[in-house]
């Protein structure tokens, strides 16, 4: 492999096609590619870089992770550390380093942060544009997330998505009387009644979870055709169909294993792990510990375990939510070149087709020529996560994202309103009401 | 020395000093609730114990293991953490952070302690009060605040940070354990030196620091453990993994997203406490009768 | 005795320049106080006032502000959630601070006992304040776990009373007192070993003159152990009261502040409001209204201590 020295302006796209590793072979197979010419960039003179991203969610995402980032300092000579941070601890370093404008130069951080902090980072566009050519186009939540609002600005690439599909025992839905995942909200509330009867409930954290928590209620408020904003801002929550929803919950709320009230991310994994629920909401994490757990009769009921979309309520269309992590140049930079090689050489098929291999399925592209990735033929189980970044919505759907929408995910407003009415500790209308005046504390004008 | 207290605990007076060591009368209002005393703060102790010694199967299911006790003891997690991740890395730079933090408060409190209750100015009190109100800084929020000083001078992602930054919350304990310490050393012995001709700083070091050493383990102990569970400016100022401390580097490596390694977890947890542990049993006697000096009028 | 001190400290004579520039008490002063004061100041007043500043504009996290006046607080004062977070850490502290005395006191009085092996039953009570407190935490949100707590499985299937697990932290009331014993439990060990040092300074000679004054247990108690205990209960109260109130790691790590905000502390409030919400101002703003509280907790504890003195007789203070 050459090495570049730092003066020489460099194609990225073709430098590193020589991929050694056995997973590289799908990404030329697989993944179509438009011919589009590589951006050059001017390489600074001593340019070394600091990212900083969320901890693993599989051990192999760290490992290709670095392995790819080495494959950039092998080829360019430009240094990069990759530090790893808690994934709910990210966001108190990503503001620390936002505010004194100082530390990483390229945070890859959760689906608002972007937004937050439009105002000092690099504008990207060049390369954003051209990985969009080249791979088939940006889905829509990736523009979504990667542009500054109301502009074609692009300010973070979307790196990739994890979504929270059904998980299921299939056995016991079979028992309950479902031979298939139902696809409506009847059929879903029928299904919990079922299983609760046979003794697996379905259980869906209620409590303050940022991921599990957050994916459920939304995708119960949109799929009745609540939400909390429209288009132009105003709140709407406080409608006819948010208390359908809420209602829905309540009947839903009954089939649940006690104590879901209080669930935060890691319980249903848990639950799930020992037999106690037969159905939850969550990435493909759980999935994955049956399957690598060393008792080999959990790991056996791994055949057991299966995914499907949530179900279409009557606005008939996926209402799923997903957790987008973002790369961002922060303007403090001092090599904003070195850092769009490092970016647009992550997203090239040679390297960012094996590190979604190797994340099998906790990871969606958000680029549509991924859809093709060997990894959602790998396993038809994972299948469901492939579509994680096409269909799903942002939180503060239908309205922009912007500082007060995120404050309101962040205040749980969606989360607390839908867990006081389904365990009845308010009514329908109470609760919506009370979602409606938190909400609007953030919406002023 | 504890005959007051003893009796302070039984209630009839009269019958004097007999009735009270009956075996059945000690065993009932002492032995038993200290060892429910004792149980109770033990048990989180012993869980984080057994959850460490337990394989992956046996933590979820009760229905075929007690959960109380461990059926087949591994030692995975207890390797995991000490081979598959940085943990003595983390023990070492956590352990030096501490002490050098430690050291450091110590230092400034002695000398405004002394300044305080010795040299006795006009407004002493005042700058007592004020070394007190320090802890009026509630760190969750305004680590911000704070992260942009610690940038300003430089140490951002260095343990100097944190070493300068703990003892904001350490001084202001320690000053006052140690102003009150020096309450109880006799002045006469300074009086006396002076009379000698020994210089103010001759006599600290000579006479005042050797007797007040109880005090000065008592306070490092206090400010060893601040510093061992600092969580929030560990958090937000260092950035590389080698540089964390025990309880952010633990969190980042043995939580993988809504799925933690809980056994690796408390292992984490345990060979945090050993090395302290050890060190309080030396020192707890001292601790206590220094802390007896300490609240001496 | 200060007095004469002092005179002595002025009349005696000293040898050498630098010596003697060290032995010039303001000086000497100044240099003391340097290292504290000056850490203090460089690391804490600012923090201090740039959080009182953000708390007075709109700042947001990925932007600066501008200067709203009061606008924060009246928005806080309008905010039931803000209310019920002030009803929390009060109660929180208050119950967590009653608790951790009378069970520390008690504790306290247990280990004055004579026993035998005393040092390790002395250690092994401060156990619990030693474990990095994530950590204890996280043992404690898997004993109350909704489905597998250790404690609904022994009164479950080992001494089968109920038939239910127990929900802690599912219910507003449970949650609270569940996140309270968590904060007993790690504060015991400081308070009882804090008053247990207390304890052995109060001289023997003072019960026996009691005991001739024909004192009962509970008067003794009453009139003697708990005023000389005073001077050390109101410094190890103001500490603990001060750390409870700005506790934080404990409920972020079980609840989070759920169920529907029952167990938000003010603390982990600021936090969600300024940190992963954003809304830096607000989060300061909360941030600034727990310092009245925090300074009246001082003030009240300080010069509680200071009467002690004045009762003594001491004048020097």
């Amino acid at each position: 492999m050459t090495k570049f020295t730092r003066r020489d302006s460099i194609a990225l796209g073709l430098g590193a096609a020589a991929v050694l590793s056995p997973l590289g072979r799908f990404a030329k197979a697989a993944v179509p590619v438009a011919d589009v010419p590589a951006p050059k960039f001017e390489i600074e003179d001593g340019a070394s870089l600091r990212v900083l991203r969320p901890a693993k969610f599989v051990p192999a995402d760290e490992e290709y992770f670095n392995k790819n980032t080495k494959k950039f300092t092998d080829t360019t000579g430009i240094d990069v550390r990759v530090d790893y941070q808690a994934w709910e601890d990210l966001r108190p370093q990503t503001a620390v380093t936002a505010n004194t404008g100082a530390g990483p130069d390229v945070v890859l951080g959760w689906t608002d942060d972007p937004h937050l902090y439009s105002d000092k980072l690099v504008d990207i566009t060049d390369i954003a544009d051209y990985l969009g050519k080249k791979y088939g186009g940006w889905y829509p939540l990736s523009e979504l997330y990667g542009k500054k609002f109301g502009t074609d600005t692009w300010v973070a690439i979307p790196f990739g998505g994890t979504g929270g599909p059904a998980v299921y025992r299939k056995s016991w839905v079979n028992e309950a009387g479902f031979d298939e995942f139902p696809k409506d909200l009847d059929g879903f509330l029928k299904l919990c009644q079922g299983l609760k009867k046979i003794g697996h409930p379905a259980g869906f954290a209620l409590g303050h979870a940022v991921g599990d928590g957050n994916s459920f209620v939304h995708w119960l408020v949109w799929s009745h055709g609540g939400f909390m904003i429209d288009e132009n801002q105003k709140v709407t929550i406080n409608s006819n169909e948010t208390i359908e929803a809420l209602e829905y919950a309540k009947a839903l709320y009954e089939t649940f294993v006690p104590g879901t009230q209080s669930w935060l991310d890691s319980n249903n994994n848990k639950a799930m792990l020992a037999g106690e629920i037969g159905l939850t909401q969550n990435g493909v994490s759980l999935y994955n510990a049956f399957k690598k757990s060393e008792d080999p009769n959990i790991a056996k009921l791994a055949e057991d375990v299966y995914h499907a979309p949530m179900p279409i309520g009557p606005v008939g269309r996926p209402t799923a939510t997903a957790l987008v992590v973002n790369a961002m140049i922060f303007s403090h930079t001092e090599y904003p070149n070195a850092a769009k090689a490092y970016l647009t050489f992550m997203m090239e098929a040679e390297q960012y087709d094996t590190w979604l291999t190797a994340s099998s399925g906790y990871w969606s592209q958000p680029l549509k020529a991924y859809s093709e990735s060997a990894v959602w033929s790998s396993d038809p189980k994972i299948l469901v996560y492939r579509d994680t970044m096409k269909d799903a919505l942002w939180l503060s759907y239908k309205g922009p994202i912007s500082e007060a929408s995120a404050a309101v995910v962040a205040d749980y407003v969606m989360l607390d309103m839908v867990a006081s009415a389904a365990t009845g500790s308010a009514t329908p209308q109470e609760a919506a009401a009370e979602a409606e005046r938190r909400a609007k504390r953030y919406f002023k004008s | 020395m504890t005959d007051a207290v003893q009796q302070v605990a039984a209630k009839p007076a009269r019958t004097g000093v007999i009735s009270w060591h009956s075996t059945p009368r000690r065993v009932a209002t002492i032995y038993l609730p200290l060892a429910c005393f004792v149980v109770v703060l033990l048990f989180p102790f012993y869980w984080m114990t057994i959850t460490t010694l337990k394989p992956n199967h046996e933590l979820y299911n009760y229905k075929d293991y007690n959960p109380f006790f461990v059926h087949s003891p591994t030692l995975v997690n207890v390797k995991k953490l000490l081979f598959d991740t940085e943990y003595p890395q983390w023990l070492f730079t956590t352990m030096s952070i501490a002490i050098a933090a430690t050291v450091l408060s110590i230092f400034a409190s002695v000398l405004a302690a002394y300044a305080i209750q010795r040299l006795r100015f006009r407004g002493s009190q005042w700058v007592g009060l004020a070394i007190y109100l320090a802890y009026l800084v509630p760190p969750s929020i305004l680590f911000i605040p704070l992260a942009t000083m610690v940038f300003k001078l430089g140490l951002y992602d260095s343990p100097f940070a944190l070493i300068l930054t703990y003892p904001t919350f350490l001084i202001p304990f320690c000053t006052w354990l140690l102003i009150g310490y020096f309450k109880s050393i006799p002045y006469e012995l300074e009086e006396c030196a002076m009379i000698d001709g020994a210089t103010r700083l001759q006599i600290l070091r000579k006479i005042t620091l050797p007797l007040a050493v109880p005090g000065l383990i008592s306070a490092g102990i206090f400010a060893f453990t601040l510093s061992w569970n600092e969580f929030i400016y560990a958090l937000a100022f260092i950035q590389s993994s080698e540089k964390k401390t025990v309880p952010v580097a633990v969190l980042t490596q043995l939580v993988q997203g809504d799925d933690y390694q809980w056994g690796a977890l408390m292992a984490g947890a345990l060979f945090g406490s050993i090395p302290v542990a050890l060190f309080y049993s030396f020192f707890v006697d001292y601790y206590v009768s220094s802390l007896t000096g300490a609240v001496k009028e | 005795m200060t007095s004469v001190a002092e005179s002595l400290g002025k009349t005696s004579v000293q040898p050498g320049p630098i010596a003697r520039l060290f032995d010039w008490k303001p000086f000497l002063i100044v240099i003391c106080l340097l290292p504290a004061v000056g850490l203090l100041t460089v690391f804490l007043t600012y923090p201090l006032g740039l959080g009182v500043w953000l708390s007075f504009t709109d700042t947001k996290i990925g932007r600066d502000g501008f200067f709203v006046g009061l606008e924060n607080f009246a928005s806080l004062a309008r905010d039931p959630i803000f209310w019920l977070s002030v009803f929390n850490t009060i109660v929180y502290t208050a119950l967590a601070t009653v608790l951790k005395f009378g069970l520390g006191l008690w504790l306290a009085l247990l280990l004055n006992e004579y026993m035998p092996f005393k040092a390790l039953i002395r250690a092994i009570v401060l156990v619990p304040w030693i474990v990095p407190t994530v950590l204890s935490a996280m043992a404690f949100w898997w004993i109350y776990d909704p489905q597998f707590s250790i404690i609904s499985y022994f009164f479950k299937d080992v001494v089968p009373i109920r038939e239910q697990n127990f929900d802690f932290l599912g219910e507003p009331w449970p949650a609270r007192l569940s996140l309270i014993a968590a904060n007993v439990w790690r504060g015991i060990p400081f308070v009882a070993i804090s008053l247990l040092a207390g304890l052995q300074t109060i001289s023997p000679s003072l019960y026996e003159a009691a005991m001739l004054d024909g004192a009962t247990g509970w008067q003794r108690f009453r009139y003697v152990t708990v005023p000389m205990l005073m001077p050390v209960l109101a410094v190890v109260l103001t500490f603990s009261v001060i750390f409870t109130f700005t506790d934080f790691q404990l409920v972020y790590a079980i609840t989070r502040g759920g169920p529907n905000n029952a167990t938000h502390l003010m603390a982990t409030l600021a936090f969600q409001r300024g940190i992963p919400g954003g809304q830096l101002g607000e989060g300061a703003a909360i941030a600034v209204a727990m310092i009245p509280f925090l300074v009246a907790a001082t003030l009240i504890s300080y010069f509680g201590l200071a009467r002690r003195k004045w009762q003594q007789g001491e004048s020097n203070d």
